[in-house]
C-alpha cells in the first residue's frame, strides 16, 4: 500500500493515523506538499522516491544544519542515498510532531548525530556536532584548544561507564534531564 | 526486507531502546557479544512475545506499541499485522474497544482546538525567526488574553446580566415591590443618622473634550454607568417565585473569579513545574552536554534566524568555558582581595534598596497629593489624576537601570545577574502597587480608625469619599487605561523613530545605540503588572477584565509589529521551559497581593452609605452569612460539617501521609539511579579487564586472537 493515486485514500489515511504520531490534518498537508515535490510523470506512482536534493529545498529544512543527515536516517533506500518515499517522509514528520513520546525523539537525535552510523558518538561525532551547531565559518568555529575542551567536559559529563564514547542510553540520560527537548526537536509544516 | 526479518526471528534479540531502565536487566543477560556494534542501539523486535506483556507495558492498548517503535513504517506495518493475526481475541475485548473509542474521541477534541487556537501561526512565526525566549512571552500573553476573556463571561453571566435586566424590569414594573433605594432620598435603617445619598446628576450640554477626559479618567459619565461598583444596586426580585440576590452574587463571583484565575494558572503551570522541580536539583541546566544534545532548535526558519541560533550556542559555549577558567582563576584569589569583592557587594545592595524606597517614597507623596489636590483647569486635573500611574512608571524605568549599573561593579555571574536584576524588579513592581494602595487605604479609612464614630466623622469630612469602592475601581481603571496609553506612546513615537534614525544615520553614536532589543523580562513584568492591577480592581470594576482583554490584544500587535520591524534579536537567550515557569511564578505572587486586598476589603472595611449593593450591611461579607440562613436544614448541617474539626483533622493527617509517602517515593527512585549509575560503571570496568586479561593470556600463549569478535 501506499500512495497510489494523488489522493490519499480513507484506508491509508486511518491506517497512518494508527501507525504515526500526526494528525488527519497533518497527514493530509504532508501529502499535498509532499506531491509538489513530484514531477509529473511520478505523481501516478506507487512509492515514488524523492531525492534528497529535493526534500532539502522544503522551507522547513532549508537552512537546518542537520538536512542531510535527517533525510539519511529516516531514508529506507538501498543505495543510502538519502531519497525519501511519501512513508519515510511521514516518519520524518511523525518523530517530529507534537505529541510524538521522549523516547522516539532520543532515539532518532542519536542517530542524525551519529555521523559516522558507527552507533556510538566518539570524539569525532561530537566536533562535527559541534561544528553544525556553531557553524562552519572559519570566525564561527570555536579555537581547537576551546574545542578539546569543551569535548572532554562533555564526555566527563555524559560518559557514565567511561569508555570514551556515548552510547544510546547515556545520551538518552542527559536527554530525559533536559525540560527544553521535547519542544525544540519538533518540525511542522 | 523479509530476508531481515526472518534472520531476525531465528535470533532472540530482545526490543532494546526506548523502553528506559525497566527491561535493561533481560538486555545486559541476553545480549550477545557477537552481535555487531552496529546492532547493539538499533531496536529489534522480539517476535515470540506474547500480546499480554505488550499490554502491561502500555496504557492504550497494544496499538500505542507501534508508534512508539523507532523502525520505518513498513516494518511497524508488518510487526501490526503480525500481532493481529496473532491474538484476534484482544481486538473483541471491550475494554480495548472502549480504550479505542477513548484515543478517536481524543484526537477528534485534538483537531477541534486546532481551529480555536489564537494567532497560532504568528507565534510559530515569531518562534522561528525570534527563538524561544520572545516565543514564550506571546504565549504567555495569549494565555492571559484567553483567562481574562474567559473570565469577563463569568462575571458578565452573574451579576451584569442580572443588573441589566432588573433595571430594565424596574423601569418597566414602576409598582413593583423590589426594593431599589436609589429612588428614595433617605435611609431609615441607620437609627441615629440621616445620611444624604449621592445623587448623581448627568450633565447633559458637556463638551467633547470633557467626554475624552472624562473617559480616560473614568469620571463623570462613566462614573455612573455599569463600569463601578457604585452604579449596582441591592436588587432581590421577590416577584414570580424567582429571587436573584445581587449582593451575594457579586460577592461570590468575585471570589470565584479568583479561585478560577489561581486553577487556571496552576493547571498552566502543570508539565513545566513537574519538570522544572525534577531538573532543577540535578547538576546545572546549562551544563555542556545539554547545550551541545538539546541546544538546537529545530523550528528555525530561514538563513537569518539559523545564523542567530548559531551565534547563539557559540556564545553560549565560549561564555561557559570561560567562567570555567575565570573560577579556576577566582579560587586563587588571595584574602585582601575577596574581603574587598564582598564588602563591595553588600554596598551595592544597599544602595539598590535605597533606590527602591526612594521610589516608594516618591509614589507616597504622588498618590497622597494627587488625592487632595484639584484644579480648575481640565487638563491640569488629568495630570493631578494621574499623577501615581506617572511616578510609578517612571520608578520602574529608573530604578531597573540604576540597578543594572550596579550589577557591573557586583561581578556576580551572568546567571545570578540576571535572576537578581529580575528578583529587584519584581519587588519593585509590585511592592510599588502595594505602597499605592495602602496610601489609598489611609485615605479612606483615615489611618485606620475603626471605630464607628470617628469613622463617619472622617468619611463626612471627606466629601468626596462617599462612594470610595468607585474611588478605588477608577484609580485602577486609570492605571491600566496610562499603561495601554503609554505602549502606544512608546510604539509610535520612540520605537519607529529610533529605527528611521539608526537605518538612515550612519554616525558613530547612532550606530553604538543600535536598534532595540526586545527584553523578555521586562515586558513580563508589564504583563504581570498590568494582570495584577486588574486582579485588584476587579472587586471594584466589574468591567476590567473586558477592558483588560482589548487591552492585552492590542498589546498582541503593538508588538508584534515592533519586534518584527523594528527589533534585533537579542544576544542572550532566555531558556524558554523554565522561563515560562518562572512567568507563572510571578503571576502568582500578583495573584497573592491582589488576593489579600480582596480579603481585606471583604472582610474589614465598612462598605460606603451611599452606593453600591452592600450600603446596608457592616462588611461586604456580612450577606453571605446572612442568606446562609435561607439555605435548607440539611444543606446548612452539610456546610457545617464540613467546616468543623471533625472532618478537617482526618483530612490534614490524610493529606500528610500522601505527602509523606510521594517523598518517601522520590527518595528511593533517586536513590536507585545513583545505583544504576554505580553499576554501569561497575560493569565497564569488569569488561576492560576482562579484555585485557584476554589479551595477556593470549599474548603469553601465542594464540592469534580475533580482535574483530570481542573488541566490541
Amino acid at each position: 500500500m501506499g500512495t497510489t493515486a494523488s489522493q490519499l485514500s480513507k484506508e491509508s489515511l486511518s491506517e497512518y493515523q494508527e501507525l504515526t504520531f500526526l494528525t488527519k490534518q497533518e497527514i493530509l498537508l504532508a501529502h499535498k506538499r509532499f506531491t509538489e515535490l513530484l514531477e509529473k510523470h511520478e505523481k501516478d506512482q506507487i512509492d515514488a522516491r524523492v531525492s534528497m536534493g529535493k526534500i532539502i529545498t522544503l522551507p522547513e529544512l532549508k537552512s537546518n544544519p542537520f538536512k542531510e543527515r535527517i533525510c539519511q536516517v529516516f531514508s529506507t533506500s538501498e543505495q543510502k542515498d538519502g531519497s525519501l518515499t511519501f512513508e519515510d517522509f511521514l516518519d520524518l514528520l511523525s518523530a517530529f510532531s507534537d505529541s510524538a513520546t521522549l523516547e522516539i525523539k532520543s532515539h532518532y537525535a542519536f542517530r542524525i548525530f551519529d555521523f559516522d552510523d558507527d552507533g556510538t558518538l566518539d570524539c569525532a561525532d561530537l566536533e562535527k556536532l559541534v561544528n553544525c551547531l556553531t557553524g562552519e565559518t572559519n570566525d564561527a568555529k570555536l579555537s581547537s584548544t576551546e574545542m578539546k575542551q569543551l569535548i572532554s567536559n562533555i564526555l566527563e559529563e555524559s560518559d557514565i561507564d567511561k569508555d570514551g564514547t556515548v552510547n544510546l542510553s547515556e545520551f538518552q540520560h542527559v536527554i530525559s534531564r533536559s525540560p527544553d527537548f521535547v519542544s525544540s526537536f519538533k518540525i511542522v509544516l | 526486507m523479509a530476508g531481515e526479518i526472518q534472520r531476525q526471528n531465528s535470533h532472540i534479540y530482545d526490543y532494546i531502546g526506548g523502553n528506559g531502565y525497566d527491561r535493561e536487566d533481560q538486555s545486559l543477560r541476553r545480549r550477545r557479544v557477537s552481535s555487531p556494534a552496529s546492532d547493539q542501539n538499533y531496536p529489534h523486535f522480539n517476535w515470540d512475545s506474547t500480546p499480554e506483556d505488550e499490554d502491561e507495558d502500555s496504557d492504550g492498548g497494544p496499538k500505542r506499541d507501534i508508534r512508539c517503535i523507532p523502525l520505518p513504517m513498513h516494518l511497524r506495518r508488518t510487526i501490526r499485522e503480525v500481532q493481529q493475526m496473532r491474538s484476534p481475541a484482544v481486538s473483541r475485548d471491550a475494554s480495548w474497544k472502549g480504550r479505542q473509542m477513548l484515543r478517536k474521541l481524543r484526537n477528534k477534541c485534538k483537531e477541534f482546538l486546532y481551529f480555536f487556537s489564537l494567532w497560532r501561526k504568528s507565534v510559530q512565526m515569531i518562534g522561528g525567526n525570534f527563538g524561544g525566549g520572545v516565543q514564550s512571552y506571546f504565549v504567555f500573553l495569549r494565555f492571559l488574553v484567553v483567562l481574562n476573556f474567559v473570565s469577563f463571561f463569568l462575571i458578565a453571566g452573574f451579576v451584569l446580566i442580572p443588573s441589566v435586566v432588573f433595571r430594565s424590569t424596574n423601569h418597566h414594573q414602576p409598582t413593583s415591590n423590589s426594593t431599589d433605594i436609589l429612588t428614595f432620598g433617605n435611609n431609615s435603617n441607620e437609627t441615629n443618622s440621616t445620611e444624604q445619598f449621592m445623587v448623581y446628576e448627568v450633565n447633559q450640554k458637556t463638551p467633547f473634550y470633557q467626554y475624552l477626559l472624562d473617559f480616560l479618567s473614568g469620571t463623570g459619565f462613566m462614573e455612573y454607568s455599569y463600569l463601578f461598583y457604585g452604579y449596582y444596586n441591592i436588587t432581590e426580585m421577590p416577584n414570580r417565585d424567582f429571587s436573584y440576590n445581587i449582593p451575594l452574587a457579586y460577592i461570590l463571583t468575585a471570589v470565584f473569579y479568583f479561585a478560577f484565575c489561581l486553577i487556571c494558572v496552576i493547571a498552566r503551570m502543570g508539565t513545566a513545574a513537574r519538570v522544572a522541580v525534577a531538573t532543577g536539583s540535578s547538576t546545572g541546566v546549562s551544563s555542556y552536554s545539554m547545550i551541545v544534545f538539546t541546544g538546537w532548535d529545530y523550528g528555525c526558519l530561514g538563513d537569518r534566524a539559523t545564523k542567530l541560533k548559531q551565534k547563539n550556542i557559540l556564545y553560549q559555549l565560549q561564555v561557559d568555558l570561560e567562567e570555567e577558567s575565570r573560577k579556576r582563576h577566582e579560587a586563587d584569589l588571595s584574602t585582601s582581595k575577596k574581603v574587598i569583592l564582598y564588602s563591595l557587594r553588600v554596598l551595592m545592595t544597599v544602595l539598590s534598596l535605597g533606590f527602591i524606597g526612594g521610589a516608594f517614597y516618591g509614589i507616597y507623596r504622588a498618590t497622597q497629593f494627587s488625592q487632595e489636590t484639584t484644579d480648575k483647569r481640565k487638563i491640569v486635573q488629568l495630570i493631578i489624576q494621574y499623577l501615581p500611574s506617572m511616578v510609578i512608571t517612571a520608578g520602574n524605568f529608573l530604578v531597573p537601570l540604576l540597578c543594572d549599573k550596579l550589577a557591573l561593579v557586583e561581578k556576580y555571574s551572568p546567571s545570578t545577574t540576571i535572576i537578581l536584576a529580575l528578583l529587584r524588579a519584581v519587588f519593585l513592581r509590585l511592592v510599588s502597587l502595594a505602597v499605592l494602595l495602602y496610601t489609598l487605604w489611609n485615605q479612606i479609612t483615615c489611618g485606620g480608625i475603626n471605630t464607628k464614630k470617628d469613622r463617619k466623622l472622617c468619611l463626612d469630612n471627606h466629601t468626596e469619599f462617599q462612594c470610595w469602592e468607585t474611588r478605588v475601581g477608577q484609580e485602577m481603571y486609570k492605571l491600566t487605561m496610562f499603561d495601554l496609553l503609554i505602549t502606544v506612546a512608546v510604539f509610535l513615537l520612540v520605537e519607529f523613530p529610533r529605527r528611521l534614525v539608526v537605518d538612515n544615520c550612519s554616525c558613530k553614536p547612532v550606530q553604538w545605540v543600535g536598534r532595540q532589543e526586545f527584553v523578555v523580562p521586562s515586558n513580563v513584568l508589564g504583563l504581570v503588572y498590568g494582570q495584577t492591577v486588574v486582579w485588584v480592581g476587579a472587586l471594584f470594576c466589574p468591567l476590567l477584565p473586558a477592558i483588560n482583554t482589548l487591552k492585552f490584544v492590542i498589546l498582541f500587535y503593538c508588538k508584534k509589529i515592533t519586534l518584527f520591524q523594528n527589533c534585533r534579536p537579542a544576544l542572550k537567550t532566555f531558556r524558554s521551559t523554565t522561563s515560562t515557569f518562572f512567568f507563572l511564578v510571578v503571576l502568582l505572587f500578583g495573584w497573592g497581593l491582589a488576593t489579600v486586598v480582596l480579603i481585606y476589603s471583604l472582610s474589614e472595611i465598612r462598605p460606603s452609605y451611599g452606593c453600591g449593593p452592600f450600603h446596608s450591611s457592616s462588611t461586604m461579607w456580612s450577606t453571605v452569612p446572612g442568606s446562609f440562613h435561607n439555605l435548607s436544614n440539611v444543606t446548612q448541617e452539610f456546610l457545617f460539617f464540613v467546616g468543623s474539626q471533625a472532618f478537617s483533622i482526618p483530612l490534614f493527617a490524610l493529606s500528610i501521609v500522601v505527602m509523606c509517602y510521594v517523598i518517601a517515593l522520590a527518595t528511593v527512585y533517586g536513590r536507585s539511579i545513583a545505583l544504576l549509575k554505580a553499576q554501569l560503571k561497575l560493569e565497564s570496568r569488569d569488561k576492560q579487564f576482562l579484555i585485557k586479561q584476554i589479551e595477556s593470556l593470549s599474548r603469553q600463549a601465542h594464540i592469534p586472537t580475533h580482535h574483530a569478535g570481542v573488541q566490541d
